[in-house]
């Protein structure tokens, strides 16, 4: 396994701002991981989604991406296009009228010629299911097929990395479920993930799961290890997932099961204790 | 409420003007504005009109959408014509009443007027009936091309121009939502006199401009990480190119924009010819 993204020792201070948004940051994400980071507000996680592809370079230390740092201005382009980023408003990140010519738009910057473009878009539509869209008007879409187009606007760069900066955050539960699906499959097939969150669930299927509090990591394991830690994550300004917390409740009160995360896991633990 | 402001009304069918290359389209919209411009006799509109009526109904437009195109600049004509018949003072004197006067030029010249602005309203709306949006800014930036050479950032400018189209509609709908915020907080927009109520914008256009800029930054990311300005050599999904359809739709305009001149200058006496016809 490669490092896909290595943070050395990273500050970050925002203009016109004396306090840090984020304190030596100090991690490393390997390919094909699905890693999900969570944290309230403020707690710079957007900061960091932006910092991954060069949009804001480091205050202090370094940002790498396959060994290239976001600060040289000759490899900006090349990360770019490995790191491929889904923001979270969906009509702030469409450039056209039309479903294709938006999606057009990342390989049309590269310089792609144009019969590979055709195969791209048709490509990126059919991964996230929105191929029926093509000639589509984004506005007349819903917000979580909004956001799909948008992940197929990224994919027709071919990244390697997908970095979502709270992708889901302006969905309904239904969106939410759709492109939480489409970015699972994406990880199956190999594109690392990176996953910007306040939603507990969404970090179920995650690799690992990176907690960020005050502009620092102040956890950072597999989901089952950081859920053991409920107290804490409580104390972050982070909520369990419901299955979660019930079970946590049951077993406080003495009932005998496991520890589960999903709805269907804990059915079954509990039609195992009748 | 703003939902029916339609902007750039496009017509969806299917026909021949549709098809046409946008370019092909928006340079024969400026032979028909500066024919339009030539134009001083009424012969000379007869000869615009027909052309008119052939590319409405090759374009399979009804001609109420094209009326419809009108009725927005509608208060614009009439001034302009009450303009030109009152304040034309030379020519005959037709009739008078207190201060007012109206002479034979004044009323020639308040119809052709009226004519002409009917005209370029008409005129234009063909091209924006039957082309897209999109077709239009990538027309735009394919004949502005030449300007590169003079480093004239031409695609910029397409780019600025596609973008502001695309943000139309979302900002509308903001608007909608801002006014009906503001409402329900007891914002009154209805009552007054006109000063009152553009008072009462203000609310309405600040949250509008602050959310436009936001806007605006997270658009800069989203296209900066899509690797906006990466290659010099920028390629275009959309290819366009001339058929048999721009060709003749080109020839016709010319063989009328000669006509209308024709007619205009009197280059040769129309009756003489005749008989070279028949």
């Amino acid at each position: 396994m490669n490092t896909a993204i290595k943070f050395q020792n990273v500050s970050f201070i925002y203009e016109n701002s004396k306090t840090k948004a984020l304190k030596s940051i100090d991690f490393e994400i390997e390919s094909g991981q699905f890693v999900a980071i969570v944290g309230s507000n403020g707690s710079g996680k957007s900061t960091l989604a932006k910092l991954t592809d060069g949009l804001f370079v480091p205050t202090e230390g370094d940002v790498k991406v396959f060994d290239m740092d976001t600060k040289d201005d000759k490899t900006i382009f090349d990360i770019r296009k490995n790191v491929g980023m889904v923001f979270q408003n969906p009509d702030n990140q469409m450039i056209a009228t039309i479903v294709e010519d938006d999606i057009a738009f990342g390989p049309e910057n590269l310089g792609v010629p144009r019969e590979e473009i055709k195969e791209r878009i048709d490509w990126a539509l059919e991964s996230v299911g929105m191929s029926d869209f093509k000639r589509a008007t984004p506005f007349k879409l819903s917000g979580g097929q909004k956001q799909r187009i948008a992940i197929a606007g990224v994919l027709a760069l071919k990244p390697k990395i997908m970095v979502l900066d709270e992708a889901t955050a302006m969905l309904d539960p239904g969106g939410r479920r759709e492109v939480m699906n489409v970015v699972a499959d994406l990880n199956k097939e190999g594109m690392t993930v990176i996953h910007i969150t306040h939603y507990m669930e969404e970090t179920l299927n995650a690799d690992r799961i990176i907690v960020m509090d005050g502009g620092r990591i102040v956890m950072d394991g597999a989901p089952k290890e950081i859920f053991a830690r409920y107290k804490e994550l409580d104390a972050y300004g982070l909520a369990l997932p419901t299955v979660a917390s019930i079970a946590d409740i049951l077993i406080e009160k003495g009932m005998n099961i496991e520890r589960v995360m999903t709805r269907d896991a804990l059915v079954e633990e509990l039609c195992r204790l009748m | 409420m703003l939902s029916d402001v339609t902007f750039g009304q496009y017509y969806p069918v299917s026909s021949p003007v549709h098809k046409m290359d946008p370019r092909v389209k928006i340079l024969l919209s400026i032979l028909f504005i500066v024919a339009v411009f030539f134009v001083r006799t009424y012969s000379g509109y007869g000869v615009l009109l027909i052309l008119l009526l052939l590319s409405i109904i090759v374009a399979r437009v009804k001609i109420t959408a094209v009326l419809k195109s009108i009725k927005a600049l509608i208060f614009l004509i009439v001034i302009t014509a009450l303009l030109n018949l009152l304040f034309t003072k030379t020519g005959n004197l037709v009739w008078e009443w207190w201060i007012i006067s109206i002479t034979d030029d004044g009323i020639r010249l308040t119809v052709m007027m009226a004519l002409r602005l009917l005209f370029l309203v008409m005129g234009t709306s063909v091209l924006t009936l039957t082309t897209t949006p999109i077709e239009l800014t990538d027309g735009i930036e394919s004949l502005l091309t030449p300007l590169k050479l003079i480093r004239f950032p031409v695609h910029d400018l397409a780019i600025i121009m596609s973008i502001a189209l695309r943000f139309v509609p979302t900002l509308m709908e903001e608007t909608d939502k801002i006014i009906m915020a503001q409402k329900s907080r007891g914002a009154d927009f209805e009552s007054g006199n006109i000063f009152k109520r553009i008072r009462a914008l203000v609310p309405v256009i600040i949250p509008l401009f602050v959310s436009a800029f936001k806007r605006a930054e997270e658009l800069s990311y989203a296209m900066d990480a899509r690797c906006y300005n990466a290659s010099k050599k920028r390629t275009r999904y959309r290819k366009m190119s001339i058929h048999f359809r721009d060709i003749a739709a080109s020839l016709i305009y010319i063989a009328f924009f000669a006509g209308v001149l024709t007619f205009t200058y009197q280059w040769f006496d129309v009756g003489s010819v005749w008989w070279l016809v028949a």
